[in-house]
This record gives structure tokens, C-alpha cells and sequence, in this order.
């Protein structure tokens, strides 16, 4: 068994994050998202795994070459769609497959529910079906997939986890794999549908938070850093090598901790909260249900609650995240839902900022003591 | 220059010593052999690269071996010149890295004996010399025979009838890796790290005795012990992974080459050091040779210290006078003219600081002390992450002058250098490959940069490439400007900003086309240039860095656009061993 892993898109609905990395690298928990995908595939003994790669390719064949499974890598030139990125997969491909998507998480069981079928597709439900492909099933049997559909049939969706014979090239007409199934299943070929055990995806930014939260439970608690003893700790804690956590700080797992981070002393960390490698968090800041990714720094009292910081932030003292709702404009659609900031990356905020309900752009400034709420273009500076 | 690599243990050594020698071409890639024990030697040698070659070594048997790649300093590439050399009778086979130097004389002694020579090389003599000591004692015969050699050398030989090699090093690098039952030899630790990670590296002088699961160290007839080094390089470091080159991947590798660097710091004694010099002055070849003026020209305004830049290989036969700390700046550690250069600062009593990117080298037993650069095995022949590297270190010497002033700069600029490589630069790409000359000009800080710009672009794209101080074009270069001549300028906000500017629109009225580096949103900038390429606004240590590796990618995607062979330019080798 083979299995194509497709990490080629830029995953445009989540910028500013996409900006340096497509959204198969975005960490979630510390680990890029591809990574559950390998992780699935490898514990159901599939080791023989093409990736395609496109949208700033060099940044996740880095990444793959240290990983420790033996990762073929094909190029997709142009970001056409997700058949083109298959013909891109096609000359190493010599037997039954699996295709994935790499940006979406994937457990274990659930390729074990597909591995053993030939031309299937894993399906889960989702609330709000319309970001993705609906499914309509008979009988255990694909009738249909509309691509995002205004009014949903059904709150099937399909996941993007695909089950292939080699034969599937011949269908591949147009850049879409569902066009390839909606062809075969006019040809009289049938798709099975198996529903997921466990799979998330992340359409804009702050799903993240959502999926961190699910990817915290599976941790694996350890401390490698420096700890002061007087450190309060509960629940699952990871903490990496070269960190240091100041005197009466106080973590609340699953929390995740990077290596060579600076956190406090006096600093709370609270659930559901994720920080890359080479994060400072100054004296008396609070930090939940937050994803920070690599090389951020958050000043001194500062209360960080449902936001995601793209690497390389600098935020100065007294900064706030405050969750809220409001109307925002995201993809040609308006999205209404709670969250306190999305920043993209090398954002910099003076002391006394508050973002509220805003998505920032890449390289952002804003100025001493404004708050901000909505969407600010890339390289916005807020005076 | 040239790599040698041997194998003894319970594995097929063929594939062994393949794979050794393509981790080691890139210090040569004219000619490549390999010669086996099994019943008999057996002996595969071939001109040309061992990627190509590959496929033609078949069924040399043995579990004892040893291979070469060459970079020819002593006859031209050829079969017959490549190594393994044997003696008259075929019973003895030797590779070598090195020169020596009194082979003619050696040469005509042997022959006046009857030994018939069939190579033009200097190893062959080594050779022969066995071959006249060699009494069923491989070990005796080569302790005979390097006394007579005069010269650099790490030799690897081998005979007939035992399972045994010998190794011997003088002035040219020698690592030894210990396996389960099975040793391994080589230039350096790359081929090693699939195997094992237990090395040892050799001094001057040593002569080991090799054989399965056992090995044995003598220096000056005793038997010596050498640590046992671990080392912590991983294989993957030395792969290419799914990039087109090394020289891509090392160049994606610069923000964390840089980071692990700077935050490796300083240890205590290097920065007693540092601190209580009044004039340092530094030499280096090439690429460190560009590094190291950047350094002179950021240390001397922002720490007020006197410092003098010069090249190894001058260095020796016009030594200035010396005062203060002397700094050895070479990413192997091998490059001979820098430390020959190195121990003549120390016979003047001068503290010695090596920085390079190899535990454990030559200059790192020179010199005092070392900072070790965090680069990792750098494999493209053309420097790139271990430039940034040095740099790291240099800046870390500028920021402990300053008493960490930089410390928030340089922790950060490892997220500036990542900004950079998402530069689109197709436009100047178009533009160079089509020139038959470009020049590069700087100002202050950016003129080395301009040099090392220049320097990669010779070297990968084989476009000429000249590095100029931007004021300099005006008292020469300038009749060589023409419409069809591009100038890569890097202006960016400072005191030289104003000049720069006219220099820029100088060269403008002589319609040559101008790509310019300046910093994002500097649009009168980018109204005078045809090309504006942004860097980001930072402080002045993260430009250099920052303008460096736009420059690296501007000369690799102007070579794959001509189809040069990036990781392996022509008649070049990474370290330069040979003075």
C-alpha cells in the first residue's frame, strides 16, 4: 500500500499564517499538521509515502528530511488543484493508494477503516458543511459530492481521504479529484463511503484553536527545561529542551512548551494553550486557549485569551486579546464567530494595545495604546 | 584537497566506500578509485565523477578497502593518475590526500632501482617506497617509509596478504569512526555519520594500525590513546532531501545555521579574550576572506577597535607586523594557507582564535582557542549557510565588544533572513543570465557583501562577476559600463544613502541597467533602479545578512537558469588544502 500525502496548497482562507509556510506546516500542539497525517500512516505500517509539495515547498521538505520515515518528494509546479497534484504523484505510483490531504488531521483507526477498500472515501459531518464537499450516500454508496454548496443536502462532508487504484489516472480530466470520482461514478464505478473515526480541518484561522485544543489532549507529558521548584503544574505539561520557567508561574495542561522559550517568573499559563520554540513571556502575563507560534514575545502584563500569534510577533507590555464577535469578511463570505486575534507574522504592538476580534496581517505595527478590531491588511500601520 | 576514504569489517566494502566518496566529492571530483583486499587487490579506478561512474564498479570482493576522489594538483585528470596507486607488483595499494613535495627527487631513485612508474602523481612514489620495505609487516614498511616523505599527507594503504590497513596523517586531515567490529577512515566525519557516531580524529604525526572491531594508534613508535569523540551531526544533515541542491537546501538552512550560532554564545575564555584585545586582526581565504571584512567593517565604527583584514595566502610570504589577537576564520578548518598563516601568529606570541564550522580540525589544534560555528555539514562546494554562520560568530564578537547592545537585534535576525528567502527575484534572475559581466557595488559594510555577491556568481553561474566600493566604478570600471552590463547596488538608509543614490543614477545615465537592494518602501529608490529588490528595514547587522542572501539566491537561480552543475562547479573543491 502506497499513500500520496498532498501538502501543495497555500490554504489561502487561513492567511496571514500561510504567508512563509503552506498550511500543512502550521503547528498545532508544536507539531505541523502533516505530521499526524505521517504519524497516522506510519502506525498502519504504510511506509512507502510520496508528498506533494508546491506552495513554499523548501520550507516542508526541510521539515521532511527530518523526520524518520524514508518521505519520496514530487514537485507540483503550478498550484492547479488537487487532481493536477496527484498526476504530479503519478510515476510513483505502482499499486493500490491512499491519497490525504496534508493539512488536515487525520487518526489512525480511520485509515484503518480505509486501507483494506479499494476506490473509497472516508466522510465525516460537520456543522457547517458549506466549506466543504457534501456528500450524498446510498446504501453505503457515493451518489454524489457537491463542491461547497451554498445550501448543504446533507452534513456529510468529505474529508479528502481517498482510497485509489492506479486506474484512477485515467479519470483525472480535470484539476479536481472530486470531478475524477464524479466521473468514475457515472462510469459505473463504485465509491464506498466510510465515516471517519476522528478528522479535523482547519478552514480559517481561528479553527486552529479548535483543532490545538483536540491535538493537546494526545500529548505526551514531559519536562526537559529548566523549572523553578516553586512552579505550580497541572494536568498534561510538555515542557522542551533549553526553556526556562521563572519562580510562581503557573501552568494548567495540556499545555505545550517549545524549546529555548523564557517564561516569566510570575506568569499563568492556562489550557488549551500551545507556545513554539524561542517565546518569551514576560513577568505577569496570563496566556489561554492560545495558539503562539516560534520566536514570539509577549510583554509583561499582558492577558493573551483565544488568539493565534504567527512567529516572530513582538507585542510590548499590557497587551489584551479580548474575545469577542463581530461581522468579519473573510473569503468572499461573512464569517461571524468568537475569538480575540489572529496576528500574522512579525506583528509589532506597542505597550496598552488591545486587539479585539481582529485578524492582523503580516508586519502589522500599532502604535501605543489603540485597540484594534477587523481585518488589517498586511503591513498596515496602525498610528 | 582530494578525499580519501578506507573500510575494514564484516560488510562489503565496495558500497561502502562508494557512498564514503560521495559524501567526500565535494572536495574533488576529477577522478575517482577504490581498490579492495579479498584473495587478491582488486582496483577500479576511472576519470570523471563517481555519480556518473557509479554503475562501473562491479565485482571488486573484499571486506577491506579503500577509495579516493581527486582534485588533481600533480598530473593532469586521467585514469591512470587517479588513485588507488599500487607498487611494481600489484600486492600493495595506497590512496593519499596532500603533496608531497620532494617526489621528483624520490621518484628518480625508485626508478634508478627498476621500479616502473605508470602515473605522473607524487602519491605513487608512497607506493613504492612501501613496496621496498614491505616484508610481510604492512605497518613496519610504512613507518619506514614516512620519514622520507616530505609534504603534507593522510595516506591509507593496504596489501595483499593481511586484513589490515594502515593510516598515517601529516598536515592533511585524517578521522577515524568506530563502529560494532568495523572501523572506518576519511578526510572528514561525513562519510562516517550513516555508520557510527564514536570518531576519532587523528593528530599530526599518528600512524594507526586498522583491523576488524581493533584498532591501534602509534605516535613517534609508542602506542598513543585518542579520545573517542561523539559527534552529534545528524545523516540528514548531509542529505540533499528532496531539494534540486545542496547549495538550495543550505541556503533555506541560514536562518537556523545562524540562530544556532548566536545562541551557542561565547564561552568564557574566547571572550576574556576578545575583550582584552586592542587591535585583532584576522585572515582568511575566499569566501571567510569576504566575512572577515565585513567584520572590519562593522567592528571598527561600532566597537572602535583597530582591525586589520588579511588573506592566508599572502599572509605568509608578506607577513605584516602583528599585534593583538589574530583570528582564523575557515569553514573546514583545513584551508592550508590560513593555517599556515595562523602559526605564524602564534611563533610572534600573538593570542590565536580559530572560527570554524569542524570539531576538531586542523586550525582548532592551532590555534588556542575556538568558537565553533553552528552550520552544520556544508556539502555545495559555494558557501552559503556556513557564510551566515561566520557572520554569526563575528557578530557575536562585535556584540560582546559592545557590551550586548546587538542582543535584541541578533536574536532576531534569524526571522529577517527567513523574510528574505520569500523574495521573488525572477526579474534580476532574467536579467544576469543574459549579461556576459556584472558588476556588484557597496558602500562601508555592503562592499564585502557585494564582493561575496560577486564571488558566487563567478563561481556557480561562471557569469563574470566583479565586487566593487561603489565609488571605485568611477575610476576604471566605468568604461566597461554598457546597456548590456547590469550593476546589482545594494543602498540601504545610512550615511552613504545620499551618495549611493548618485552613484546609482551615474551609472543610470551610462544605461546600464541598475538591479538595486534597498529597504522595503523606499520608493525614490525603486523610481531611479530598473530592478528594486526590498530588504526588510532593520538594524544594520541584519541588512548584511539580510542583502548576503539575496545576493546567494540571485547567483544560484542565475546558474540553474544557464544549467551550470550548482553543487559542483567546475575545476573547484570546497576546502582548499594545498597552499
Amino acid at each position: 500500500m502506497q499513500a500520496v500525502i498532498l501538502a501543495a496548497g497555500e490554504g489561502s482562507r487561513l492567511r496571514p499564517l500561510t504567508r512563509s509556510k503552506p498550511k500543512a506546516m502550521l503547528p498545532v500542539a508544536n507539531r505541523p499538521i502533516i505530521e499526524y497525517v505521517i504519524d497516522a500512516l506510519l502506525e498502519n505500517g504504510i511506509r512507502d509515502i510520496v508528498v506533494v509539495v508546491g506552495y513554499r515547498k523548501e520550507e516542508v521538505v526541510r521539515h521532511l528530511n527530518r523526520l524518520d520515515a524514508p518521505i519520496q518528494v514530487v514537485v507540483q509546479e503550478r498550484q492547479l488543484g488537487t487532481a493536477d497534484a496527484l498526476r504530479a504523484a503519478e510515476p510513483e505510483i505502482t499499486e493500490d493508494f491512499l491519497v490525504l490531504p496534508g493539512d488536515n488531521y487525520i487518526n489512525a483507526e480511520s485509515i484503518a477503516r480505509i486501507k483494506e477498500e479499494r476506490n473509497a472515501m472516508l466522510v465525516a459531518e460537520h456543522p457547517n458543511p458549506s466549506n466543504f464537499g457534501v456528500v450524498v450516500i446510498r446504501n453505503g454508496i457515493v451518489r454524489e459530492i457537491v463542491e461547497k454548496p451554498e445550501d448543504a443536502p446533507t452534513f456529510t462532508v468529505s474529508t479528502g481521504v481517498y482510497s485509489f487504484t492506479p486506474d484512477i489516472f485515467s479519470y483525472l480530466q480535470t484539476n479536481e479529484i472530486p470531478d475524477a470520482i464524479a466521473a468514475m461514478i457515472a462510469s459505473g464505478r463504485r465509491i464506498r463511503a466510510i465515516p471517519a473515526d476522528d478528522w479535523q480541518d482547519a478552514v480559517y484561522p481561528w479553527d486552529l484553536l479548535k483543532m490545538n485544543s483536540r491535538m493537546l489532549r494526545g500529548i505526551t507529558p514531559g519536562i526537559a527545561g529548566a523549572v523553578d521548584a516553586s512552579v505550580i503544574r497541572r494536568g498534561a505539561v510538555r515542557i522542551g529542551t533549553g526553556t526556562t520557567v521563572g519562580p510562581n508561574t503557573v501552568i494548567c495542561g495540556p499545555v505545550t512548551i517549545g524549546n529555548n522559550c523564557t517564561i516569566g517568573p510570575n506568569t499563568v499559563i492556562m489550557p488549551d494553550t500551545s507556545i513554539g520554540d524561542g517565546v518569551v513571556l514576560e513577568p505577569f502575563t496570563y496566556v489561554a486557549d492560545s495558539l503562539v507560534m516560534s520566536d514570539v514575545t509577549i510583554g509583561s502584563h499582558s492577558r493573551i485569551v483565544s488568539a493565534v500569534f504567527g512567529q516572530g510577533c513582538i507585542l510590548a507590555d499590557h497587551t489584551t486579546t479580548y474575545p469577542s464577535t463581530t461581522l468579519l469578511e473573510v473569503g468572499d463570505r461573512i464569517q461571524k464567530e468568537e475569538f480575540g486575534a489572529v496576528l500574522g507574522e512579525g506583528v509589532r504592538a506597542a505597550p496598552f494595545t488591545t486587539f479585539k476580534n481582529c485578524i492582523a496581517g503580516n508586519s502589522v505595527t500599532v502604535g501605543e495604546g489603540k485597540t484594534v478590531i477587523g481585518i488589517l491588511e498586511d503591513g498596515t500601520r496602525v498610528m | 584537497m582530494c578525499g580519501i576514504v578506507g573500510y575494514i569489517g564484516r560488510r562489503d566494502a565496495t558500497p561502502v566506500l562508494i557512498q564514503g566518496l560521495k559524501r567526500l566529492e565535494y572536495r574533488g571530483y576529477d577522478s575517482f578509485g577504490i581498490a579492495t583486499v579479498g584473495s587478491a587487490i582488486e582496483v577500479y579506478k576511472k576519470n570523471g565523477r563517481i555519480s556518473d561512474g557509479e554503475a562501473g564498479v562491479v565485482g571488486l570482493r573484499g571486506c577491506t578497502g579503500i577509495g579516493h576522489t581527486r582534485w588533481a594538483t600533480h598530473g593532469e585528470p586521467s585514469d591512470l593518475n587517479a588513485h588507488p596507486h599500487t607498487d611494481c607488483s600489484g600486492r600493495i595499494a595506497v590512496v593519499h590526500n596532500g603533496v608531497i613535495e620532494n617526489y621528483g627527487e624520490l621518484k628518480r631513485q625508485l626508478a634508478g632501482r627498476g621500479h616502473t612508474f605508470r602515473s605522473e602523481t607524487d602519491t605513487e612514489v608512497i607506493a613504492h617506497l612501501i613496496e621496498e620495505h614491505y616484508d610481510g609487516d604492512l605497518l613496519a614498511a610504512v613507518n619506514a617509509t614516512l620519514p622520507l616523505l616530505r609534504g603534507s599527507y593522510a595516506v591509507l594503504a593496504i596489501a595483499e596478504d593481511t586484513p589490515q590497513i594502515v593510516a598515517a596523517r601529516d598536515a592533511s586531515p585524517l578521522v577515524l569512526g568506530v563502529g560494532d567490529a568495523e572501523i572506518f577512515a576519511a578526510s572528514d566525519m561525513t562519510p562516517l555519520l550513516e555508520y557510527t557516531e564514536r570518531v576519532i580524529f587523528l593528530e599530526d604525526g599518528d600512524v594507526a594500525d586498522l583491523a576488524p572491531g581493533r584498532y591501534t594508534v602509534y605516535h613517534g613508535g609508542q602506542t598513543v590513546e585518542r579520545p573517542i569523540e561523539l559527534i552529534n551531526w545528524c545523516v540528514e544533515d548531509t542529505r540533499k532531501g528532496g531539494f534540486a541542491h545542496y547549495m538550495l537546501k543550505e541556503i533555506y538552512e541560514q536562518p537556523q545555521s545562524f540562530y544556532e550560532t548566536i545562541r551557542a554564545g561565547i564561552d568564557e575564555h574566547v571572550r576574556q579574550m576578545v575583550m582584552e584585545a586592542d587591535e585583532i586582526t584576522l585572515v582568511a581565504c575566499g569566501t571567510s576572506y569576504h566575512t572577515a571584512l565585513a567584520f572590519k567593517y562593522l567592528a571598527e565604527p561600532l566597537c572602535n577597535i583597530p582591525v586589520r583584514v588579511e588573506m592566508g595566502s599572502e599572509f605568509k610570504y608578506f607577513t605584516p607586523p602583528l599585534r593583538g589577537l589574530a583570528i582564523a576564520v575557515s569553514q573546514s578548518g583545513e584551508t592550508a594557507d590560513t593555517i599556515a598563516a595562523l602559526k605564524m601568529a602564534k611563533a610572534r606570541n600573538c593570542p590565536t582564535l580559530a572560527i570554524t564550522n569542524m570539531q576538531g580540525s586542523t586550525v582548532t589544534r592551532v590555534a588556542d582557542e575556538t568558537l565553533l560555528m553552528r552550520a552544520g555539514p556544508e556539502i555545495g562546494v559555494a558557501a552559503t549557510k556556513s557564510y551566515t554562520a561566520q557572520l554569526a560568530a563575528l557578530m557575536e564578537i562585535v556584540n560582546l565588544r559592545c557590551e550586548g547592545a546587538f542582543d535584541d537585534v541578533l536574536s532576531h535576525a534569524h526571522l529577517a533572513i527567513g523574510d528574505v528567502l520569500l523574495q521573488d527575484i525572477n526579474e534580476a534572475v532574467a536579467l544576469c543570465s543574459k549579461a556576459e559581466h556584472v558588476f556588484f557595488v557597496g558602500r562601508g559594510a555592503f562592499y564585502p557583501v557585494s564582493m561575496e555577491g560577486a564571488l558566487k556568481m563567478k563561481e556557480i553561474s561562471y557569469v563574470h562577476a566583479e565586487g566593487y566600493a561603489a565609488g571605485e566604478l568611477k575610476h576604471g570600471p566605468f568604461a566597461l559600463l554598457t546597456p548590456e552590463t547590469p550593476v546589482v547596488a545594494v543602498c540601504t538608509p545610512g550615511p552613504t544613502y545620499g551618495v549611493m543614490a548618485s552613484n546609482i543614477k551615474e551609472m543610470k545615465a551610462r544605461k546600464a541597467p541598475v538591479i538595486a537592494l534597498g529597504v522595503a518602501g523606499d520608493t525614490e529608490l525603486a523610481e531611479i533602479v530598473d530592478i528594486f529588490i526590498p530588504i526588510p528595514n532593520t538594524h544594520l547587522l541584519v541588512q548584511v545578512l539580510t542583502a548576503s542572501v539575496v545576493l546567494q539566491l540571485l547567483a544560484y537561480h542565475t546558474a540553474c537558469a544557464l544549467q551550470r552543475d550548482v553543487d559542483k562547479p567546475r575545476n573547484l573543491a570546497k576546502s582548499v588544502t594545498v597552499e
